[in-house]
């Protein structure tokens, strides 16, 4: 096993937010359920009409998905974006560097720890969308597609902070740009998306490819592939490419960074 | 065991080295010196594989530091002039993650790891938190973490920074008994009372070049000439003239009440200087004879600090 991995993990359960994030993760899931439910069944109410069980189960489970990449795009560029940093704040890069482990060594390590506390997170948040399938409308695959496109999302999201963590010295500086990296994937492509249906407004159908420019978006690679059409198959492997370029590309420039890191260890 | 030729290093316009070249043979202890920013740190981070240079090459032991850099790191402790420990870590947890770092397997990991617990003295502290050591201690686990794979040659940027005489004794005394197991060493010091201590041969170094060398400093007491600096109270202008006279002594540098003086025929000489100077009435409150570093380094690099 690498050593980092162990190393990291280790540090990681140690800290007092370790055990606190899931607390809180769990309270804001359960929180969105709650509300959604409220909701929802109190506008039947309102309106006399009976709220078939598998609509209410489909919205409790969007929300929930929605609540939890929310949640998790909020956390990773803590764990991310500082991992490397830390290193250069507390001047232990360099026995890093001088020892036998490799870059991609300790980009891995780095990588799978942040990794794997937020599979903490998804598996801790498993029982909460469970409960949608109580309702119906949800089903085994829309999980299984929303837990997917949600790790490749993660994934790719934690390998851009850990690219800006080996880029810059301060993890204050890392964090903040991780963090308007997520806000330029969730908004660039959805004001694109708008132009673009604007300008093409007097077709009589939507273009297919209007569908593409939205790809980048992390909440529409999560929910394109959900209770979708055949059509939708397209742009949601799209969205899950784009994804895997950029972790790729991440991949590869943070090595390359932690290389030369040297000089600032 | 070290064979840097012509290195250059640049930091935008600044030359860090300018042309170095230095060669260290196995078992030597060297002392590198010079002022703040006169290349020292940079040639130790180029000998440990942290930096690349720009020109010129380097050899650990044969191996390039830059195309063989695994094999170099093998070799070589390093440690930085800061030296960062990963405090919320137990020390024996530190110790074992830089063994497996240092890919040790099998029974070398536990002997390599206890082994470094004893010779740092924490084997009692094994698992105490990184964090709550003090300083001295954190120093020594640090130089258990740098010995811990077994390297013949030991890299140390200011080693003794933020140490209290007591740990820079104790680190001196570990220095010496590591050289004497045939370690080499390349140390970089602004304490030259230190290197003067320990070192077989000091390097000045300036603008990023040699700038000269000193061979065997502590040996300098031995024949040949003996540097002293001495210090009087009140009016040194009798002390002055007494060592003016006297045949044998040469005053190199005389500021206020401070004489430095080249004695010829060592450390006897010495003696029966300050006894002479003491017999003359010369109130002598300071005798300082290993000053020779001091004042080769003032010799090299000026009076005034940089």
């Amino acid at each position: 096993m690498n050593p980092m991995i162990r190393k990291e993990v280790r540090q990681r359960m140690r800290e007092r937010r370790a055990w606190l994030l899931p607390t809180l993760y769990l309270l804001v899931l359960g929180a969105v359920v709650i509300v959604f439910y409220m909701t929802a069944t109190a506008r039947r109410g309102a309106f006399e009409v009976a709220v078939q069980g598998s609509v209410l189960g489909q919205g409790i489970f969007l929300a929930v998905v929605y609540a939890q990449l929310s949640l998790l795009l909020l956390v990773a560029p803590v764990f991310s974006a500082g991992a490397l940093t830390i290193e250069k704040e507390q001047r232990t890069l360099a026995g890093l560097l001088t020892s036998l482990l490799t870059p991609a060594d300790i980009w891995w390590g780095k990588l799978a720890a942040a990794l794997l506390y937020q599979a903490l997170l998804l598996a801790s948040g498993l029982p909460v969308l469970a409960l949608t399938l109580a309702f119906g409308g949800v089903g085994p695959r829309e999980i299984a597609i929303a837990l997917a496109s949600t790790a490749v999302v993660m994934a790719s999201v934690s390998a851009a902070g850990l690219y800006f963590s080996c880029f810059f010295r301060r993890s204050v500086h890392a964090t903040s740009v991780t963090y308007a990296f997520i806000v330029a994937l969730t908004v660039v492509p959805l004001v694109a998306y708008t132009m673009l249906t604007a300008t093409v407004a007097r077709n009589p159908s939507e273009p297919a490819w209007l569908l593409y420019s939205m790809a980048p978006n992390p909440f529409y690679a999560l929910s394109v592939g959900l209770f979708g059409a055949a059509e939708r198959v397209g742009p949601w492997l799209a969205s899950l490419a784009f994804f895997g370029v950029l972790f790729v590309t991440a991949a590869a420039l943070s090595v390359r960074n932690i290389a030369r890191g040297g000089e600032h260890a | 065991m070290i064979d840097a030729r012509d290195l250059v290093k640049r930091y935008g316009p600044l030359r860090a080295l300018d042309g170095l070249t230095l060669t260290v043979e196995p078992g030597e202890l060297v002392g590198l010196v010079g002022p703040n920013g006169a290349g020292k740190s940079t040639l130790i981070k180029i000998l440990a594989t942290l930096v690349q240079p720009d020109a010129g090459t380097a050899a650990i032991d044969g191996f390039d530091v830059v195309g063989a850099a695994g094999r170099v790191r093998a070799l070589v402790g390093y440690m930085p002039d800061v030296p960062g420990l990963y405090q919320d870590m137990r020390v024996r947890e530190l110790l074992e993650f830089f063994a497996d770092a240092f890919r040790l397997r099998g029974p070398r990991r536990p002997a390599a790891v206890d082994g470094a617990l004893t010779r740092a003295g924490l084997a009692d502290r094994a698992e105490t938190f990184v964090e709550a050591l003090s300083l001295g201690l954190k120093q020594r686990l640090f130089i258990a973490k740098t010995l811990l794979h077994g390297p013949r040659l030991l890299l140390l940027d200011e080693p003794a920074t933020g140490l209290d005489p007591l740990a820079r004794i104790e680190l001196r005394r570990l220095l010496r008994a590591l050289n004497g197991e045939g370690i080499t060493m390349l140390i970089s010091s602004h304490i030259l009372a230190d290197l003067e201590d320990i070192c077989s041969r000091v390097t000045f170094i300036a603008g990023g070049r040699l700038a000269g060398e000193s061979a065997a400093p502590a040996a300098s007491a031995a024949p040949g000439s003996l540097t002293c600096e001495i210090e009087v109270l009140g009016d040194a202008t009798r002390a002055g003239t007494l060592l003016r006279e006297r045949a044998g002594v040469r005053v190199v540098e005389r500021t206020g009440d401070r004489i430095a003086v080249e004695v010829t025929g060592g450390a006897e000489d010495a003696a029966a200087l300050l006894r002479d100077l003491v017999a003359a009435g010369c109130a002598v409150v300071r005798f300082d004879p290993r000053g020779g570093l001091e004042e080769r380094y003032r010799r090299a690099f000026g009076g005034t600090p940089r």
